[in-house]
């Protein structure tokens, strides 16, 4: 903000209100303007749906069921890159530093980022969603169109979480690869690439390990191509993942903060 | 307003316009096409024309036909017909029709002849079935009125050793077995006196799935044959391994009606087959189930609002129960690859489904097979064709499987154009048999009455010899029921029951032994037990898988829904909820069995206790 007369006054709601807009649309800016993350977040989900989706179709339920699946997927990028390389980035640059001592609340900070993911969720979901339904005929009905959406968005909440206890821990130098090294195979065991039921049954196995699984089975769920698991223990999971992420993330701040 | 709140209000309107076009796109996503009924009501029939649509007449499809149907008849078929003013006509821009569907392999009973021709399968082709009941079926094949069911042409009883595959389903189906070749010309009279319009010959020793099943020998399946053809009949065998396929080919078989997966075809063998004449009907739909890959899910999926019934909901849920898993999963894709292999060499292959066996669904898996036939390479047309013409000409029913002048109006009115995409075609608009159209919604059979749970949650503690609080009580039970050879006993010892006996896997098509508890008054009178969760007991034994089998005397439960469990050294209380057995109305109980499978054969011994259903 300008050096106004109005500086040294606390801040009123609608300034609090002024901050949380203007981080977020600054973290916005800079992501977007930043090709090496949009381009592989945005074109990798719709690029596979293109490929395994509409191209190839393993079988007619394929392009719904793929739908379902790279919109997750899609979802993990964002957040994760967002706030595990964005945080260890800002933190090991000193600009987290910075901006610990301007008067904007933490709050602000958290938000402007799962916004952000937000943002580029939503893009990723209408591309997918167009290509769905004109490239491969894909026909759900409305409520399932804006559950799948909602369920898809709803990504940010344990994978925000994850990018948050990475971002925590890490330093920005291995940040990426760590991420990478997360965000890839997670999204192959949980059968975001190829449908867990098309993999050896060890792999069924060892899926219910990740949030991506339990997040995809509710995004299946809303197309009736789910496992079958109960929506109550995904959503369970899910809830736990995300708690216990927050805590690692909370014990990497502390850990920080205390050096 | 500073400089920070004018960004401010700019990004949030940029934000409320990002969510506007957001939930705009979200509302105007395609919708799934209303199901057929409400707006296709008034759809003629009897006598009408379809206009504009592109037709697949049995061989090949041509764009832009018009289709004029008189008195249930096909009257014309071509570009631009000059039709009557006043003729009742249906747009098919956009749309497909081909004929009625032939399924090539089915196995009737329960509601199997309705569920087909719901799904565009007109005509079935049936391979062993009730004698009597195809007698009370066949009549409707020959005239044109009204009807709810697929028209029916069968086998009837099959021709199959003592204790042999077909066996099995002795209780339901009479089964007249034979063991000699100089038996042959009379049991192919005996069928031709019953009204079979060929004849179907087992020849199956279960080693395909790791199995032992008396089987007929070659020289009585060559006999069988001969005697077929002496009858002026057709004489079909039912093969598992390449060995027995080309055993039939060699005694003159006119077909197979099945693909093996054992081991795969060689190209000269396959083109020799082509050369022979022999037809293949490869039952693509049971090979994928076998092997663990049945397309029920896929298929209930696009099955979308049509209602599918009971039966085909549990036929579809079942799963083979025995053999041997690893040979199976191979099996599977060595059974596809036979079929492009046996196509690619010119062999005419038919869609069949083998319906209703497990994983299956009568009607609804011919659009199964219709896709597993594209996946072994065939076309759209060659599939289509598998479906229609090729089963007409081969079985001399000349007047269906075509849309030509002078045919039987039997046709599927499909979404779409199944030439670019088969697996359109259970987005059904209308179904006409014999010029009328079929009701597609279903008056579901009600459940057979079953008496109420009494109070009392346990069944047996075996605290007092082999007693149950109520029901007719508990039996051992074996394949010997079906004609087999394996033993069980039960006796009460200190405080639970001993289950034993020995799995005779030569003696029947399903070997199996064990003991079975009736809750009703009378064994297999059903109890309603759908306010109770499970099935609840414990167990110790020499620590082999058995079998709970859960029966339920409706005629559609022939295939008993079954789930595992496995009897440790120790004792362990074993907790099934009654909605893991695929049954159509979970909770109704006509007979529980504990039970050993084979494989493995051999002798067995477990032990149940406080046997509970709450």
């Amino acid at each position: 903000m300008p050096p106004t007369s109005d500086g040294a006054r606390p801040l009123g709601l609608s300034g609090r209100a002024c901050i949380y807009v203007l981080e977020a649309r600054g973290q916005f800016l800079t992501v977007a303007r930043t090709p090496g993350f949009t381009i592989p977040t945005l074109v990798f989900p719709l690029m596979f749906y293109v490929f395994f989706g509409v191209v190839m179709g393993f079988s007619p339920a394929a392009p719904t069921f793929l739908l379902a699946t790279y919109g997750v997927f899609g979802l993990i990028g964002p957040s994760l890159f967002g706030f595990g390389v964005g945080l260890a980035t800002e933190r090991d640059s000193g600009a987290l530093l910075l901006k610990q001592t301007t008067p904007m609340p933490v709050g602000a900070y958290l938000l402007s980022r799962v916004v952000t993911a937000l943002l580029f969720g939503m893009v990723i979901v209408v591309g997918l969603f167009l290509l769905g339904a004109y490239a491969a005929e894909v026909r759900l009905y409305r409520w399932q169109w804006f559950a799948l959406a909602g369920v898809v968005l709803s990504s940010v909440i344990p994978f925000c979480s994850l990018g948050l206890a990475i971002g925590a821990w890490v330093r920005a130098q291995s940040a990426v690869a760590i991420v990478n090294l997360v965000y890839l195979p997670m999204a192959f065991l949980s059968g975001l690439w190829i449908p867990i039921s098309l993999l050896p049954s060890f792999f069924r196995d060892v899926a219910v390990v990740f949030p991506a699984y339990h997040q995809s089975q509710l995004a299946l769920k809303v197309v009736a191509l789910d496992e079958g698991g109960s929506a109550g223990v995904h959503v369970l999971m899910v809830g736990i993942f995300t708690v216990v992420f927050l805590a690692v993330a909370v014990a990497g701040f502390r850990r920080v903060g205390s050096r | 307003m500073t400089g920070s709140e004018r960004t401010v209000a700019r990004s949030v309107t940029y934000l409320a316009v990002m969510l506007a076009v957001f939930v705009g796109v979200l509302m105007a996503l395609p919708e799934p096409v209303p199901p057929p009924g409400a707006a296709d009501a008034a759809l003629p029939e009897v006598s009408f024309a379809i206009v504009g649509v592109k037709v697949f007449d049995g061989k090949a499809f041509r764009p832009e036909q018009d289709v004029w149907i008189e008195d249930g008849r096909i009257r014309r078929v071509g570009e631009e017909l000059d039709l009557p003013e006043d003729l009742p006509r249906v747009d098919g821009s956009g749309r497909t029709l081909t004929p009625g569907l032939i399924d090539g392999h089915v196995h009737t009973w329960g509601s199997t002849l309705n569920d087909a021709v719901r799904f565009g399968v007109t005509t079935v082709l049936d391979q062993f079935m009730d004698p009597e009941l195809a007698a009370s079926k066949r009549p409707a094949r020959e005239d044109l009125a009204r009807t709810d069911e697929a028209d029916l042409y069968s086998a009837g009883m099959l021709a199959t050793a003592a204790g042999g595959h077909g066996t099995q389903y002795s209780q339901f189906v009479p089964v007249q077995a034979l063991d000699r070749p100089d038996q042959a010309p009379a049991w192919v009279r005996a069928r031709k006196a019953e009204g079979s319009d060929w004849i179907k010959i087992v020849y199956e020793d279960g080693s395909a799935y790791g199995l032992r099943f008396a089987s007929l020998e070659r020289d009585t399946v060559g006999a069988l044959v001969a005697a077929a053809h002496d009858e002026g009949l057709r004489a079909v065998v039912h093969v598992s391994t390449l060995q027995h396929a080309l055993d039939a080919m060699a005694l003159g078989a006119d077909g197979l009606v099945h693909v093996w997966g054992d081991e795969l075809v060689d190209p000269a063998q396959a083109v020799r087959m082509g050369e022979a004449g022999v037809f293949v009907v490869p039952t693509l739909s049971v090979s994928v189930s076998m092997a663990g890959d049945a397309m029920d899910r896929e298929l209930l999926s696009d099955a979308g609002e049509a209602p599918v019934s009971s039966m085909q909901r549990q036929t579809l849920a079942s799963r083979f129960a025995g053999g041997d898993a690893e040979k199976a999963s191979g099996a599977g894709d060595r059974a596809m690859e036979n079929a492009r292999r046996l196509h690619a060499a010119g062999v005419r292959l038919l869609a069949g489904t083998d319906a209703p066996n497990p994983g299956t669904a009568s009607g609804l898996s011919m659009h199964g097979e219709l896709r597993l036939l594209r996946r072994a390479g065939l076309s759209s047309a060659e599939a289509l064709a598998a479906a229609t013409s090729i089963p007409a000409e081969i079985f001399g029913l000349d007047d269906r499987g075509r849309i030509d002048e002078g045919r039987i109006a039997d046709l599927v009115f499909v979404d779409g154009d199944l030439e670019q995409d088969l697996s359109r075609s259970t987005r059904i608009v209308a179904i006409w048999k014999d010029g009328y159209r079929v009701e597609r919604s279903i008056e579901e059979e009600q459940a057979p009455a079953a008496s109420p749970a009494p109070e009392a949650t346990m069944i047996s503690d075996f605290e007092d010899g082999v007693g149950a609080a109520f029901g007719a009580g508990w039996q051992a039970a074996s394949d010997r029921m079906q004609g087999g050879s394996s033993t069980a006993s039960l006796t009460a010892r200190q405080g639970a029951l001993r289950v034993e006996g020995e799995v005779v896997a030569s003696g029947s098509g399903f070997p199996w032994s064990g003991a079975i508890y009736f809750p009703g008054e009378q064994p297999m009178q059903p109890v309603d037990f759908s306010d109770r969760e499970a099935l609840r007991f414990r167990t110790r034994g020499d620590g082999r898988t058995y079998t709970v089998m859960l029966f339920v005397a409706d005629s559609a439960a022939a295939i008993p829904a079954a789930v595992p469990f496995t009897a440790t050294p120790d004792w362990i209380e074993v907790e099934i909820p009654l909605a893991r057995f695929p049954t159509a109305t979970p909770g109704i109980v006509g007979g529980l069995a504990f039970v050993a499978l084979a494989p493995p054969a051999g002798a067995y011994a477990f032990e149940i206790d406080d046997v509970e259903i709450r």
